[in-house]
């Protein structure tokens, strides 16, 4: 008995020590790390965990990490629940990661803008846009963007940061200011190769994103609206850009992932997330817009440069779907450190 | 247990080792031969056009951005590093021996995101080295350090020279002090016997550690990533941008191929070299 004891024990330590769990309790939801993964814990789990009692715990990484792992583990998801980009929502469904959804047991989605959703696999949460930005402390005080165009002045001249994980935004802004679309991008091919001399550093991430101003290193990037009012929020001197042509329009958006064993709690977690308070709560947050028509934007918060309260102003914005964007940003990827990044 | 069950006690585990290996590198490389589909994470059937990519002039100079900055890593290690190992070796002074241990062997403990960062503090726009420079008048504005394979290879070197420096450490110890007694007593100054007898007498670990430093920086992924800020690229970097960025996983296999290929070649090519080294050592 002593000895079947001391083996029972030692598997339990064992098991401990692999944090192999019995049976799954609790929601698994994969996010993006830091503010996001707060927020969202903040805002939609809080929520979520009052409703249903379902604890959820959030597994973070990278965007295109995330995906990989997610490939990787197909047919034995290691998360419920994924919140990524729309175009990368794309690549999941097109991989069959994602479930496809029965929008009768979200019935908050109802409520939403029609952009919410995105396909019948992935659903919007909110919209943001990639935007210039720049450090009024570290800039001349003549220095303003009204326009794209403004990127490729002498006054941004080794300056600029651009993200590398997803060169699409200045792609898509260069395709526009000559007069084409994301389809006709080779267009702005020309217009790319001149903005070469003001391109000082590529982020890889967030991360980097927030460090490369901080420093001041790039005091002028094409920044993600959500990355400017977080890092404006620590005190960074930050002016945040919608420019003549629009800002370049991204939506997260959340999928369940096909073989779960928690689709009624993930079809609860993500009709949760479209709840208008939740909503509210989150874009409040983050500093985003929500895709729950009926959630209230404060007047503070709406006069804020890439804040959307109808479908009109988003219709101003430079808007790409998902697919096109999928489909093309390894092409996008590969000529842009080709040719931009030596 | 007897010699043989000693022997299947050692050789087993090797043996699973090395299967996983095997087996995990035939895993990556079979995607060189596969299709790249965009907008999808799968690949698609037999094709030999993603090693006709290797030519196309990114790729070929990032491997040779590599393959330069691998060599002027090693090469500048070790400059840095045999004085060290050197002083390791033969200082008599325990303190200065214990003292020379803790700095050159204790960054191994730190990680290599951790090493990076501090070379960001010190080589940024507003870091360490420019503020120097600019309080001292000697440069009106920031010199431009980061983003530079100047930096990145600054960067390597730290990074690599407690390697260098333990590998250098065994080599110098090995040198049987009577040769360079009897060159002193024959009349020769302290800096020729240095020249002339420990230097070829070490030269066997000069050269495989000058490799193995060669081998190891042509993988280097973190340094080049967030010193060089995705304008200087090594063969890492630029697999992660086309398997993880892109899901262009069949050009991202060649590129890993041709990486493992170059290092495991540079030590192969250079092993014969070191044995004969090793040889004509011994017989003096």
């Amino acid at each position: 008995m002593a000895i079947r004891m001391k083996g029972l024990l030692a598997a339990a330590i064992l098991l401990a020590g692999t944090g192999i769990a019995p049976a799954q309790e609790e929601l698994v939801v994969s996010i993006w790390g830091g503010n996001w993964r707060d927020g969202a814990q903040e805002a939609i789990a809080t929520e979520f965990t009052k409703r249903t009692g379902v604890e959820v715990k959030f597994v973070t990484g990278g965007t295109m990490d995330r995906l990989t792992k997610a490939k990787l583990s197909a047919g034995a998801p290691q998360a419920d629940v994924t919140l990524t980009t729309s175009h990368v929502a794309y690549l999941y469904s097109a991989s069959d990661l994602f479930e496809k959804l029965d929008v009768s047991k979200i019935p908050n989605l109802k409520e939403a803008y029609p952009i919410a959703l995105r396909s019948p696999y992935a659903i919007g949460l909110y919209s943001y846009v990639y935007a210039p930005a720049y450090r009024t402390d570290l800039m001349p005080d003549d220095f303003k963007i009204t326009s794209w165009k403004d990127l490729w002045g002498d006054q941004v001249k080794d300056k600029l940061g651009l993200p590398d994980f997803d060169p699409s935004h200045i792609i898509i802004a260069a395709a526009k200011l000559s007069g084409a679309d994301a389809k006709d991008w080779k267009k702005g091919i020309p217009l790319l190769e001149k903005l070469k001399p003001n391109i000082k550093a590529l982020y890889q991430s967030d991360a980097t994103s927030q460090e490369l101003m901080k420093t001041g290193e790039t005091p002028v990037q094409v920044l993600l609206s959500i990355n400017a009012y977080h890092q404006m929020s620590q005190g960074i001197p930050i002016k945040l850009v919608i420019p003549e042509e629009g800002g370049v329009v991204g939506i997260d958006a959340v999928g369940i992932s096909a073989g779960t064993k928690m689709a009624d709690a993930a079809y609860q977690f993500v009709n949760t997330a479209l709840d208008p308070k939740v909503q509210e709560k989150l874009c409040e947050l983050y500093k985003c817009s929500p895709m729950n028509a009926k959630a209230h934007v404060s007047d503070e918060m709406a006069k804020l440069p890439g804040i959307f309260t109808s479908d009109e102003q988003l219709e101003k914005q430079i808007l790409v779907d998902d697919e096109t964007r999928a489909k093309l940003l390894p092409e996008w990827k590969s000529w842009f450190t080709e040719n931009m990044t030596r | 247990m007897n010699d043989r069950r000693i022997w299947w006690f050692f050789i087993v585990p090797c043996m699973l080792v090395a299967l996983a290996v095997v087996m995990s590198l035939a895993a990556v490389f079979q995607y060189s031969f596969r299709e790249f589909i965009p907008g999808s994470l799968d690949t698609g059937g037999f094709t030999l056009e993603n090693f006709y990519n290797i030519g196309r002039p990114l790729y070929f100079l990032v491997i040779l951005d590599t393959l330069l900055i691998s060599l002027l890593t090693a090469i500048f290690c070790l400059l840095l590093s045999y004085p060290v190992a050197y002083a390791l070796v033969r200082t008599e002074a325990e303190w200065l021996r214990a003292l020379l241990v803790i700095l050159s062997i204790t960054p191994l403990f730190t990680g290599e995101i951790v090493r990076t960062y501090a070379w960001m503090l010190v080589l940024g726009s507003d870091g360490f080295v420019n503020s120097i420079l600019m309080a001292l008048g000697i440069v009106s504005a920031p010199v431009q350090f980061m983003y530079t394979k100047f930096g990145v290879i600054v960067a390597l070197v730290h990074f690599s020279m407690p390697v260098m420096i333990i590998l250098l450490a065994t080599a110098i110890s090995h040198v049987n002090r009577d040769y360079e007694k009897a060159a002193a007593n024959l009349g020769a100054a302290p800096l020729v016997v240095f020249w002339r007898v420990t230097v070829p007498l070490t030269m066997p670990g000069i050269v495989a550690s000058t490799v193995v430093i060669f081998a190891w920086t042509m993988s280097a992924f973190a340094t080049p990533q967030l010193i060089g800020g995705g304008k200087v690229l090594m063969i890492s970097n630029l697999v992660y941008l086309q398997g993880l960025s892109s899901f262009n996983f069949p050009v991202a296999a060649v590129l890993s191929a041709v990486a493992f290929i170059a290092a495991v070649g540079s030590l192969a090519l250079v092993q014969p070299f070191v044995t004969r080294l090793e040889r004509r050592v011994a017989q003096q």
